[in-house]
C-alpha cells in the first residue's frame, strides 16, 4: 500500500468527441471518445445490441498523475462528470449526497455504458483520484466536492443533473 | 486582487450578491470541457457562455468569480446555481479580447 499522501495534476489531456449511440432493443446507452478531426457516424451489431449514433460533442479527456510519487490514474474509463441535482429520495446518489451535509456537491462521473451490464463502471482508484484531484485546491472553506460512479445513479437516463458537456449549450434547456 | 477592485477598475457589474475575496489568475474560455481541464481554483472565468452548465464546471475546479462579456446575460435559474455556489456573477459590455486587455492593464497575471 503506497504511504505517498498523493498530489494530482492532470496529464495526457486530449481533445476530441464523445459520441453516444443507443441500442433500440435494450434501450441502453453507449459512448466513446473519438480524437478524429469528425465524429464517427456508425450503425453496428455488437452481440445483442444494434448501436445506432444518437449524437456527439466536444468533450476533454485526461488521466492523473502523482507529482510527488509519480503514480499514473488512468481515466479512460470515464466518459463525463455530471453535477447531481436529483431529488428521488430512492436514488443512491441523492442518499450519500444527504448524508455529506449542505457544503457538499455531488458530481457522478460517466462511464461508457448505462446499462453496466458488464458490471464495470469508473474504477474505484479513478474516483479516488477524482475526489482527491477536484478537492486539494478548493479555497471556501468547508466546500468539498463528492465524486461517485454513475453505478449509483437511480437511472442514467432519468437521474437529474447538469452534464458539463458542450452540447445543446446555445439552446433553451 | 480583490472581487472590488475589479468592479472599481474594470467596470463590471456585479448581477449577484458577492462576497468580497481575492481571485487570483484569469481563464478565459466558452467550453464547459475546457474549464474543468484549464481552470484553476480561485481563478476569474471570462466568458460568453451562459448555460447553466458553465456553473457546474466552475463550481467543480472552484472558480472565484465569474465575468460574461458582450452584455450576455444568464437565466435567473443560473444566478440562483451561482448564487448557491457563492460564485460572484459579473457583466461586462465589451467584446473578450478587450476585456482581458483591462485585466492585464489592471496587473492581473
Amino acid at each position: 500500500m503506497s504511504e505517498c499522501n498523493h498530489k494530482w495534476e492532470m496529464v495526457d489531456i486530449r481533445h476530441g468527441y464523445l459520441v453516444i449511440e443507443g441500442c433500440p432493443k435494450c434501450g441502453g446507452r453507449s459512448a466513446f471518445f473519438s480524437t478524429e478531426a469528425i465524429a464517427p457516424i456508425d450503425e453496428y451489431q455488437e452481440g445483442d445490441h444494434r448501436w445506432i449514433y444518437l449524437g456527439s460533442y466536444q468533450a476533454t479527456k485526461f488521466n492523473f498523475r502523482c507529482i510527488e510519487c509519480g503514480k499514473l490514474v488512468e481515466l479512460g474509463d470515464m466518459m463525463g462528470l455530471m453535477m447531481s441535482t436529483c431529488d428521488d429520495p430512492e436514488c443512491k446518489v441523492v442518499k450519500i449526497g444527504r448524508q455529506a451535509g449542505r457544503n457538499t456537491w455531488v458530481y457522478v462521473a460517466l462511464c461508457a455504458d448505462s446499462t453496466h451490464a458488464s458490471g464495470k463502471c469508473v474504477s474505484d482508484e479513478g474516483i479516488r483520484a477524482l475526489n482527491e484531484y477536484f478537492n486539494q485546491n478548493i479555497s471556501v472553506p468547508g466546500k468539498r466536492i463528492l465524486v461517485v460512479p454513475c453505478s449509483l445513479c437511480c437511472s442514467i437516463d432519468r437521474c437529474d443533473g447538469i452534464v458539463i458537456a458542450d452540447t445543446g449549450l446555445t439552446e433553451i434547456y | 486582487m480583490k472581487l472590488s477592485e475589479l468592479v472599481e477598475k474594470a467596470e463590471v457589474k456585479a448581477i449577484n450578491d458577492y462576497k468580497d475575496k481575492d481571485f487570483e489568475g484569469v481563464y478565459i474560455s466558452d467550453m464547459v470541457s475546457d474549464i474543468i481541464t484549464g481552470a484553476k481554483a480561485n481563478n476569474l472565468l471570462v466568458t460568453l457562455q451562459t448555460h447553466k452548465s458553465l456553473i457546474a464546471s466552475a463550481n467543480l475546479v472552484d472558480v472565484a468569480a465569474i465575468v460574461f462579456v458582450k452584455g450576455k446575460m444568464p437565466a435567473q435559474d443560473v444566478i440562483d446555481l451561482s448564487n448557491k455556489a457563492g460564485i460572484a456573477l459579473f457583466v461586462s459590455p465589451v467584446d473578450t479580447w478587450s476585456m482581458a486587455l483591462k485585466l492585464f492593464n489592471m496587473g492581473v497575471k
